[in-house]
This record gives C-alpha cells, sequence and structure tokens, in this order.
C-alpha cells in the first residue's frame, strides 16, 4: 500500500517540487525584465552622452602649429600686400614699387615675379578686393587701372606635366619652373601658379591735372567697380564705371559717374591716411592718422554729403595703424598704435540725425597686441581677421564674439609684420616682414561659438545694441551667422506657456467633472473618448492649426476674443437660471439624470434620452456653451468698434485707436475678481437678512441681480482703470498685445492645448478616481455637495497624481513639434505678444537638420539646442517627480 | 392591499399600513414556528416577525415596502422596519444579508452606484427620503455617518472634527473650537489628542481614527447616527472603547448599526434586527430577540448554530 502515491483530499497528488519549466520561465523574466529596466535608463543615458559627445568640439580651443618660416626672396621697399594659395603652398607679396614675388612656402624658393607697372608709370594708390583677386589701382599720373591678382589652379593630364612632376606621390610637392605641381588625394596631378591681368588703364579726368592718385579704394557692384580716390591735388571723388555691352554689335562700352565728397581740408595738416569705400559704396570714410575721420552719404553719387564726423581712436595718444574693412563692408576694424583692436559698423539708433540715419558705433573691444597693430587682413568666408603686430607676431580673431583665437610669432625677429593674410579656407595665416614670411597652419575649430554667444546678448552687425538673435543662414556669404539660442528656448517656454494656458485648467476640471459628477455611466464612454483625441497625430493638428483655425481666426478676431469672455459667463448665467427654475422641479430634473428608472417603471422616450446623455444640467450646458458662441460672434463687430477703433488689425498694429481696449482685456479678470470682492464685502451683508427670511426663488433672483450687478461692475471698473492707465500714457501694445501675425501663440495654445488636454485628463481622471471610495463616501455622508468633495477632500488628496499630470503635458508641450511647426510661423522673435509667431527649439531643430553640413558649427548648434531641449524635459520631470513624491508621502497612509 | 389571506393569518401586528405588500409569487408557510431559511429565501414577499414593542416607541426612521435591486438582482426584499428614536438599533445577519445596504439606503449614499434602483419608499421624521424633490444634500446633513474601514481625511484632527462647519461656511473660530473639543470630548478622544488636534489624523491608531470619526459624525449635529461595522477593523479594546461611547450616546442620538458581533449587538443595541438574503427575518428588542426569539432561524442565528 506504501507504494501507491497518497491522494490527497481532491483527489490528486500535487508535486511539490517546481518544474524546471517555470524555474526556467522565471529566469527568463526576470532576465528580461531587468535587461529592459537596465536597457531603458542605458538608452537615456546614451542619447545625453552621444548629445553631449556632438556639442563639446564645438567648445574646443583651436589649435596652431609652430610656424614655418622662409626668408624674403626679394627686396623691393615696402611690402604692400601679401597672400596666400589655397592649399597653402605659395606665398605672394607685393612690393610698393608694383613687383609681385611668389614663393614656394615649403622651400622658401622663388617662383615668379610679376609687376603691376607694365608701362612704368609709378604706383602711387592701391587697393585689393576681399576674398577675391580684384583689384584696383593707381598711377602717379592720375590713372586707375582695374586688374585681377591671384592664383591660377588646374588638373593636368599626366602627359600634360613636367617631367619632374610627372611621378609624384599623392601628398608630394615640387615646383617647376614657378609652378607648383603637387598630388591631390584623389589621385590627380596639380598645377599652382600666380596669374595676372591687368585691363586698360583708366584715363584721369580733365581737372585732376594729371594729380597722382594717393588713396583708392573700391568695391564691385553688379560687375563694374565703384571707387573712391584722393589725389595729389587733395580731390576726393567717388567714380563709377559703368560697363554697357551693346546685345547687337557686342561693343563695350563704359561710362563713369563721379562726385566731389566735401571733406575737412581745413583741420589737419596732412591728407587723409585712409580711404575706405563702406557697403555697396553708399558710404565712404576718410580718416586721418589721429583717428578723426569723416563718413560721407553716398547714396546719391552725383551729390555726395557729410553724414557725420567721428575719432576712431578716442585716446588722445593713439594713432591708427591699420584699417580695414571686414568681408561686406560693414565692420570696420580699428588698429592702433598700442595694439589696441576695435570693430565698428553703422547702427540705426532712434533719434539719430545723421543723413542717411545711421551712425558709425564701436561695438566690440578685440584683446589687444602687445606692439602696434601694423597690418589686418580679413576671411572671406567667416567673422575672422588676421592681424599682424610691430613685434614679427600675428594674432587670429573672431569678430563677432570679440576673441583672440591663436597668437603666435615669427622666432628670433623683432621686425614690425608689414602685411597678414588668411588662408583662404581659414585654415591657417600669413605674415611677412621684410625678411621673412611666416606661415602657421591653424585649426580654428567652430571660433563663432562660446557660451557666451550661445547664451548672453551678442552685438551682431547693424544691430543698434548686443541681442539675443537666431539667425543660422542667410542668403549671402559675408553675413554673420546667429547662434543665440534664447530666442528658441523662449519660443519653447511661450508656447508652453500658453498651450498650458488653455489646456490645463480645461483638462483639469473635465477630469474634476469626469469623476466626481458625471454618472459612472457617462464617464464610461466620456473618457475613452476624450483618450482619442491623444491617438490623433499631432501633424493633423497643426495642420488644422494651419489651414483651419489660423485663418477662420483672423477673420473673427473680435469673436475669438469676445469669447474668452461669453463662454465663462454663460455658463455662470446658466447656474443662476438654474437656480430660478422652482426647487422641486430642479431636483425632479438633476433625479433624472442621477437615478435609473426601476425596470418596472415605464418612462417617457425623452426622460431615457436625457438619462442616456448624463442628466438634464449636462445638456444645458451643452445649451449654453452654444448660445455663448453665438453671443460671441454677434459681439465681434459692436466689441470691435467699442473698444478697438473699428479694425482691431490696425489697432493691434498700433496705428488707431488708445489702449484702453488692450488694458480691458488685460484686466477684465481682475477686475471680475475686484467686482466679486465687492460684492461680497458690500451687497452680501446688507441682503444677508434678506435671504434668510425669503423663499428659494425669491433668493434665487436676488443672486442674479447680484450676479449681473457684478458683470456691469466688472465692466465698470475695468473701463475705468484702463482708462485711467491709458490716459497716465501707458500703452500695453507693442508688450503682450501687438500686431497680429496670422500664425500666432494663440493659435499654437489652443491647438497644442488640445493635443496635452488628453494627457493631463486622462492622468488626472485616473488619480481622482484612484482617491479611496470611503472618504468620497465620508465626505458626502456628511452632507457636502460633490464640488465641495471635490474641493477639500478629493483634489487635495490626489495632488500627486494631478502635478503628475500637469507635468506630464508640460513636457509634451515643451517637446512638441510639428504643431509648433506648422502653425507658429517659425519666426525666432523674443516677444511676449500673444499675437505674434515664435520658433521652439524642437521645431527649429527639425527645419534646419536637413540642411546643415555635417559636423559644421550650424549641425553641432542643432545638437546643442537638442541637449537643452533634453535638459529642460529632464529638469521638469525631475522637479516634477520630486513634488509628486512628497505629496504622495501625505497621503500615502490612506 | 394584502390579497393573500395566508400572509394576513401570520401577522403579528395589528398595524394594517404594515401590510402594503406588492403581489407575492411564494406561498409563506403557515406555521411560522416552523419555519426553515429556505423557505425565507424562496420568499419574495417574507412578512418579518416584528415584535410590539416596537410600536409603542417613537419611530424617528419608518422603511415601507423598501426593495433595492443592483441591476437585475435584487438586495432587499419588501423591508419594513420602524426605527425608534433616540434608542440603538443593531443590524444583524450573516454577510450578504442585505445591512449594510439598508444602512446605506438611509442616506442615500448607494445613490451614484451605477444600475441601482429601488422601490419603497423611506420616512425621516415623516418626511420622504426617496422623494424625487428631496434635496439629498440636505437630506445627508440631517444624518452622520460612521464606516467600516476609519476614513478619516488627509487633514489635521481639527480639520477633520470641523468639516461639516467648514462646508456649511462657518468661519467663526470660536466656534470651530468649541464644537472641536465638544465632539472629541463626545467621542471619548479629547485627552488623548488634546495637544496635537493640528497634527494630521493619519498618525493616529486606527481605534482613534474611528473615535475620531464618530466626533466628524456628531460634530454635524445629526439627527441619527449610522454606524456600519464600526468595529470590525478593531482590536477589542478599541472595540470596547467604541461600545462605551455608543453607550453614552444613547438617548442623544438615534443610532443605527451594522454589526457581525453577536456579543456586540447584545451589549450596545436596544433593538436588535436579523436580517438574511436581504429580507427582515425578526425584529425586536435586543433582550428578547437573544433570549426568546419567535422564529427558528433568528435562534439558530443568534445561538450560532449557522452563520
Amino acid at each position: 500500500m506504501s507504494q501507491e502515491p497518497k491522494t490527497g483530499f481532491t483527489g490528486r497528488r500535487r508535486v511539490r517540487r517546481t518544474s524546471k519549466m517555470v524555474k526556467y520561465g522565471d529566469m527568463m523574466a526576470r532576465t528580461c525584465i531587468t535587461v529592459g529596466g537596465v536597457g531603458t535608463i542605458l538608452a537615456v543615458g546614451l542619447v545625453c552622452v552621444f548629445l553631449t559627445w556632438k556639442v563639446l568640439p564645438l567648445f574646443q580651443s583651436p589649435k596652431v602649429e609652430s610656424a614655418k618660416v622662409v626668408q624674403v626672396e626679394a627686396n623691393h621697399g615696402k611690402i604692400i600686400h601679401l597672400d596666400l594659395d589655397e592649399f597653402r603652398n605659395i606665398s605672394m607679396v607685393v612690393y610698393e614699387d608694383g613687383t609681385v614675388v611668389t614663393q614656394d612656402i615649403a622651400t622658401g624658393k622663388k617662383l615668379q615675379e610679376l609687376t603691376l607697372v607694365p608701362d612704368g608709370k609709378k604706383l602711387t594708390a592701391w587697393s585689393f578686393g576681399i576674398g577675391g583677386k580684384h583689384m584696383m589701382l593707381g598711377y602717379e599720373d592720375g590713372s586707375t587701372r582695374v586688374g585681377d591678382l591671384g592664383f591660377s589652379v588646374r588638373f593636368l593630364e599626366k602627359s600634360e606635366a613636367p617631367v619632374a612632376a610627372q611621378e609624384l606621390e599623392i601628398g608630394d610637392v615640387t615646383a617647376v619652373d614657378g609652378v607648383i605641381y603637387s598630388k591631390t588625394p584623389e589621385g590627380q596631378l596639380r598645377s599652382q601658379f600666380a596669374k595676372l591681368t591687368l585691363e586698360d588703364p583708366i584715363a584721369p579726368d580733365k581737372d585732376s591735372n594729371g594729380s597722382a592718385i594717393r588713396l583708392i579704394d573700391h568695391t564691385i557692384f553688379n560687375e563694374s567697380p565703384i571707387y573712391v580716390t584722393l589725389n595729389d591735388k587733395g580731390d576726393l571723388k567717388i567714380n563709377r564705371i559703368t560697363r554697357k555691352e551693346n546685345w547687337m554689335t557686342g561693343k563695350v562700352t563704359f561710362s563713369v559717374s563721379q562726385g566731389d565728397l566735401p571733406y575737412d581740408t581745413q583741420s589737419h595738416a596732412d591728407k587723409p591716411a585712409y580711404l575706405k569705400l563702406a557697403g555697396l559704396g553708399d558710404s565712404v570714410l576718410v580718416s586721418w592718422k589721429d583717428g578723426f575721420s569723416q563718413r560721407f552719404d553716398t547714396r546719391d553719387f552725383n551729390k555726395p554729403v557729410l553724414a557725420e564726423t567721428l575719432d576712431l581712436t578716442p585716446q588722445s595718444n593713439h594713432t591708427i595703424t591699420a584699417l580695414q574693412f571686414m568681408n561686406g563692408r560693414n565692420t570696420l576694424i580699428v588698429g592702433d598704435s598700442s595694439g589696441e583692436l576695435s570693430a565698428w559698423f553703422r547702427t540705426k539708433p532712434e533719434g539719430t540725425e545723421t543723413s542717411d540715419g545711421a551712425v558709425l558705433t564701436k561695438a566690440h573691444s578685440l584683446p589687444s597686441g602687445n606692439a602696434a597693430a601694423t597690418a589686418i587682413a580679413v576671411s572671406s568666408r567667416s567673422r575672422m581677421i588676421v592681424v599682424g603686430f610691430a613685434d614679427a607676431s600675428a594674432a587670429i580673431y573672431q569678430v563677432t564674439v570679440g576673441n583672440q583665437l591663436v597668437h603666435a610669432g615669427i622666432k628670433d625677429s623683432k621686425d614690425a609684420v608689414q602685411a597678414v593674410a588668411m588662408a583662404p579656407k581659414d585654415n591657417g595665416m600669413m605674415a611677412v616682414t621684410n625678411k621673412q614670411i611666416g606661415m602657421w597652419n591653424v585649426d580654428p575649430k567652430y571660433p563663432a561659438i562660446t557660451a557666451g554667444a550661445i547664451f548672453l546678448p551678442v552685438w551682431y552687425e547693424g544691430y543698434a545694441e548686443p541681442t539675443h538673435v537666431w539667425q543660422s543662414s542667410a542668403g549671402t556669404d559675408d553675413s554673420e551667422p546667429k547662434y543665440g539660442l534664447y530666442p528658441l528656448i523662449f519660443g519653447t517656454l511661450k508656447a508652453t506657456f500658453y498651450s498650458m494656458l488653455f489646456g490645463l485648467p480645461i483638462a483639469i476640471l473635465a477630469a474634476v467633472y469626469t469623476s466626481e459628477f458625471l454618472h459612472p455611466r457617462v464617464k464610461a464612454w466620456v473618457k475613452p473618448t476624450i483618450e482619442l483625441m491623444a491617438s490623433l497625430p499631432s501633424v493633423v493638428l497643426g495642420f488644422l492649426a494651419a489651414l483651419v483655425f489660423a485663418p477662420f481666426f483672423e477673420k473673427f478676431v473680435p469673436s475669438m476674443l469676445a469669447c474668452v469672455a461669453t463662454i465663462p459667463l454663460s455658463f455662470l448665467l446658466g447656474a443662476y437660471l438654474w437656480q430660478l427654475l422652482p426647487h422641486e422641479l430642479a431636483i425632479r430634473l438633476d433625479n433624472i439624470g442621477d437615478i435609473a428608472p426601476s425596470p418596472t417603471e415605464k418612462v417617457n422616450p425623452l426622460r431615457m434620452i436625457l438619462f442616456k446623455l448624463g442628466g438634464v444640467r449636462l445638456v444645458c450646458l451643452f445649451v449654453m456653451f452654444a448660445l455663448s458662441l453665438v453671443a460671441a460672434l454677434a459681439l465681434g463687430t459692436p466689441i470691435e468698434h467699442l473698444l478697438f477703433a473699428g479694425d482691431v488689425k490696425r489697432w493691434l498694429d498700433g496705428q488707431i485707436g488708445n489702449g484702453i481696449g488692450a488694458w480691458m482685456i488685460l484686466l477684465l479678470p481682475l477686475s471680475g475678481l475686484a467686482a466679486a470682492f465687492v460684492i461680497s464685502r458690500v451687497v452680501n451683508p446688507k441682503v444677508a437678512a434678506y435671504g434668510d427670511t425669503r423663499t428659494r426663488g425669491k433668493v434665487a433672483v436676488l443672486d442674479l441681480a447680484k450676479f449681473l450687478l457684478a458683470c456691469v461692475l466688472t465692466c465698470i471698473i475695468a473701463y475705468a482703470v484702463s482708462a485711467l492707465l491709458n490716459g497716465i500714457g501707458w500703452d500695453p501694445r507693442g508688450s503682450y498685445v501687438d500686431t497680429y501675425v496670422q500664425r500666432n501663440a494663440l493659435i499654437v495654445g489652443f491647438v497644442m492645448g488640445f493635443a496635452i488636454i488628453p494627457i493631463i485628463y486622462t492622468i488626472a481622471e485616473d488619480a481622482l478616481s484612484a482617491v479611496p471610495t470611503h472618504l468620497r463616501s465620508a465626505s458626502l455622508g456628511a452632507g457636502a455637495t460633490p464640488w465641495q468633495t471635490a474641493t477639500r477632500i478629493i483634489m487635495p488628496t490626489a495632488m500627486s497624481g494631478l502635478f503628475s499630470a500637469m507635468m506630464i503635458g508640460l513636457g509634451r508641450a515643451v517637446g512638441e513639434t510639428m504643431i509648433v511647426l506648422m502653425a507658429a510661423g517659425n519666426t525666432p522673435v523674443m516677444e511676449m505678444n500673444i499675437f505674434n509667431g515664435f520658433r521652439t527649439l524642437a521645431a527649429n531643430i527639425a527645419v534646419e537638420l536637413p540642411e546643415a553640413p555635417k559636423d559644421g558649427t550650424h549641425f553641432r548648434m542643432l545638437f546643442l539646442a537638442a541637449l537643452t531641449l533634453f535638459a529642460m524635459t529632464f529638469v521638469v520631470n525631475t522637479i516634477a517627480e520630486a513634488v509628486r513624491l512628497r505629496f504622495r508621502k501625505k497621503a500615502i497612509q490612506l | 392591499m394584502g390579497t393573500n389571506p395566508v400572509m394576513d393569518k401570520s401577522m403579528t401586528t395589528t398595524e394594517s399600513d404594515l401590510n402594503t405588500a406588492a403581489t407575492t409569487s411564494v406561498t409563506q408557510p403557515d406555521d411560522r414556528d416552523q419555519l426553515t431559511l429556505e423557505q425565507i429565501a424562496a420568499c419574495d414577499n417574507f412578512k418579518s416577525e416584528i415584535h410590539d414593542s416596537l410600536y409603542q416607541e417613537t419611530s424617528i426612521i419608518n422603511v415601507k415596502d423598501f426593495n433595492l435591486w443592483y441591476g437585475t438582482k435584487q438586495a432587499l426584499f419588501n423591508i419594513n422596519m420602524p426605527i425608534a428614536e433616540g434608542q440603538v438599533t443593531a443590524l444583524v445577519g450573516p454577510s450578504g444579508c442585505g445591512k449594510s445596504t439598508l444602512l446605506r439606503s438611509v442616506n442615500r449614499i448607494n445613490d451614484l452606484i451605477d444600475g441601482l434602483h429601488i422601490g419603497g419608499d423611506m420616512l425621516l421624521n415623516g418626511t420622504s427620503i426617496y422623494d424625487k424633490s428631496v434635496d439629498v444634500i440636505e437630506l445627508r446633513k440631517r444624518m452622520g455617518m460612521v464606516f467600516q474601514k476609519p476614513n478619516p481625511f488627509p487633514m489635521s484632527i481639527f480639520e477633520n472634527v470641523v468639516y461639516s462647519l467648514r462646508i456649511d461656511g462657518e468661519r467663526n473660530k470660536g466656534v470651530l473650537e468649541e464644537v472641536c473639543e465638544r465632539s472629541l470630548r463626545g467621542a471619548a478622544l479629547w485627552d488623548e489628542v488634546k495637544d496635537r488636534i493640528h497634527e494630521s489624523a493619519l498618525g493616529l491608531s486606527g481605534g482613534q481614527q474611528q473615535r475620531l470619526c464618530i466626533a466628524r459624525a456628531i460634530a454635524a449635529e445629526p439627527e441619527v447616527l449610522l454606524m456600519d461595522e464600526p468595529c470590525s477593523a478593531l482590536d477589542p479594546i478599541a472595540t470596547g472603547k467604541i461600545e462605551d461611547l455608543v453607550e453614552e450616546l444613547r438617548g442623544e442620538y438615534t443610532i443605527l448599526m451594522v454589526t457581525h458581533n453577536m456579543q456586540q449587538a447584545s451589549r450596545a443595541s436596544n433593538y436588535t434586527a436579523f436580517m438574511y438574503l436581504g429580507r427582515l427575518v425578526e425584529y425586536g428588542p435586543t433582550r428578547d430577540i437573544f433570549t426568546n426569539p419567535h422564529l427558528r432561524p433568528t435562534e439558530d442565528y443568534i445561538s450560532g448554530r449557522f452563520g
């Protein structure tokens, strides 16, 4: 018998050993969950690490290699210009006698010698173009000449090359007969040499009497040069050569238009030392050694006028030693005898009285060198400059951020640098003294980016003051990219603020309503319906916002503004009207929704429909809502006439009307509170006795009267205060309310509010419903109304959940992309104006990432934007969790 | 009107209005002494055994032909029950017999349960509880309720006690403090908590919390105090304190109490009602119910032979 397995009470014997499959399953589950959990944390961590890894190079400091120094191969007097080819193989030195000497930087050997004076006339003035080969020369007889001086690159077949160059290895460089041959990494054979072309001289005009050109500056506009000249006689002229090609005969004719600049010839004994043509020839600057300068407005070529007189070296004992325009000819770099460097450009502050409305303003002071700045060269592709100093050193600066990037000197030399050059690809600088040429390979990394440039106001070219600007790309090469993240952060916060302003109260109140007021039977379909809203793709919402709501809003601006007042007021009015119902009828109507008809009872169909719809009150609420919309539409035009001078858009623009309307909008909620206060403190005590003795119906009438009185009072208070504030001269237009733009924060707030409502609603509703029923019963059992129960017991208890809901909504709003992308207009402006657009971090990344070159400054800045977004949501969520835990601790014992 | 002669014959009361019952589908047994639980369970229209002495009392609540359904499931069958003013009435019976449902119907706290509907009515001091024109909020203000599990609000002891005053808009601090102290004294809690009435009520022990809930209920000056198994979550010492409290409150308040504890019912109540499967089986003075019940099932239950 003992062999037989003992059966238990249920007739089966339980195997007490846990089966291998179960253990295996247990282990697998634990492993999967661990891997999943740790993996999630790891993934988030890696995202952060990846973003940081992409961003960090932005803040690397520039690198400079030690100099290659070669001896100058010739001596033809003062050096007036230095140039460097894009592969950093050839140096080009231009002497004042017109000789051009190129040298192989690797060996120091002379390659070519060219001349700028083919006809033997003495060179007296020169102007070398920025970032181009174009130059303009002036001669002793008063004639001028346009020319090109630069490097020419050709790719050769093997057979075309000289024998010495045919067998080059990749990377090798050799010089043959003044031409540099090199093998590119792609295996092509490349030849480089200096090339000079000179056009026919332009004869001096008759009244100059052949006086020598002393100073010249030129720029190219529409392929024809505009230039200013100063001759020995003291004539300062602006000239423009217009080139016309007869399309029938192909004959080219030139016409010259000319104007005299009435500069100050009296105050200084010496002649002006510098002559600079700004912009596209619309302004000319004449400077003397001591810094005294005159700027002329030359927009009208035939009639230049003096715009302003200023001093470029405010310290009296300093003299200008180098003066150069940056690329684009807007920013002027002034180097003085003490080594101080400053950047100036024209700004247009309000109230300027110069003829062109602009003043030349000192915007940046660059870190000064140890000796006089003797030469300045500028980059043709960025905001960098090279400055040569009198102590045989040279430095690269980034002008926008005002940084010195590198500073290096020629070893064992004390000679002053006579000319400097920036490598065309910004990857090197060159300086020449009268004996040596120094060339440095430089890796500037990301010179335009510093923490200050991103987060502090920066003074960009042409702006009246330092500001935060995001403008990562522009139409022209000579513009300054502006990487201020602030406008994007501001836009993100603005979008979040307005959408939360709209979405949060609605979502929370809806959650309270469904969890505490709505019959469970109605809630059973209302909640899933709202949750379904969350599945609406945000691109669809954005699309609706941009193409449906925005034009609709624009059409009915005053009505939409009226909605803000009419909707809550109509609900309140509805509540007061409800009180007017005979008490018994009101209770009966309430019971229709609350008490289910018993199965034996015969129910009339209307009552059944009302029951299914959640009761009479809810239906009335919808009716009042519809009425409020109608009222808003009807009130639109009268309000527009009353407050907004008949045309709300022109009014917002500040063209017509006064600030009363704007104050009214802002002050209505406040004066509503004030009116309620007045009613409760002044009117209520007086009528309290009345309420005690009268019937319910009469009290209801009294309540309605008080409500209407409060409405009127609100309007009166708001109008009085508005008129007062307007009278003082404050007009809110220009700040919170300003010019109406079709795609604006209001639209985004409205539509993004819809995107975040389902999330906030669901979590908040769950939190409220999770409050133990026994608390609800206790409160209701004590005779509290559902609203009292909700506000005094349920909401405080569920506060941690409500807070989580709010924060998750906030996180969603911060990171939301498509809606703001489509509906916010994407202009990175920093204005509180609710009727204006903005650009958020997320939308900015979405818009710009496809066009940002990989690993460039812009690309990495977008990663920084992403990192900022990451940090913002991380901070928001961390705070949310901390606060949530605090609230939870309070309620944990329940 | 009663059309069933069998039913009329079995009546123990002279009150004819108690006889108003819906038509019955199942015949009641002739000999009530031999009545079995099965017969009670099979009867939709059971005629409760109500002792005469109840009709000598002034009744504050009068339950009349009360039926209640959760959806299609009927939970209460034709309850007729007067509740004596100023006395303690205990509702006993096995789990699921509808004691709590009946208690919770008195202040209509069941209203929001989906699918719940009722037939018949209850009268509180002569006014209907279930009439369609009754303001349920005002109704609940007339009753205090103490639940099975202590359910203090997550706020201070003080705020818990004066909750009903707060919702009525009472702001006078003197009044609030006076009511708080009196109520806490009434609930025999004052000496234990007087030094910390502004601390969280959740820090109290279970028994203290329950007495706090009673204090909260009596602070509202109710006409009736409804207690739904107030001691089931408490240890014997705390239970003893609550029972002493009930003893003290007797006379001041009408107390309707649901309990599973026979000893408690016998100790604390004046009247006891025995319910079974939604029917009120027998209802009378506690001494009679425990010593001399009229019906067999009552005796079996009281003596612990079933349930």
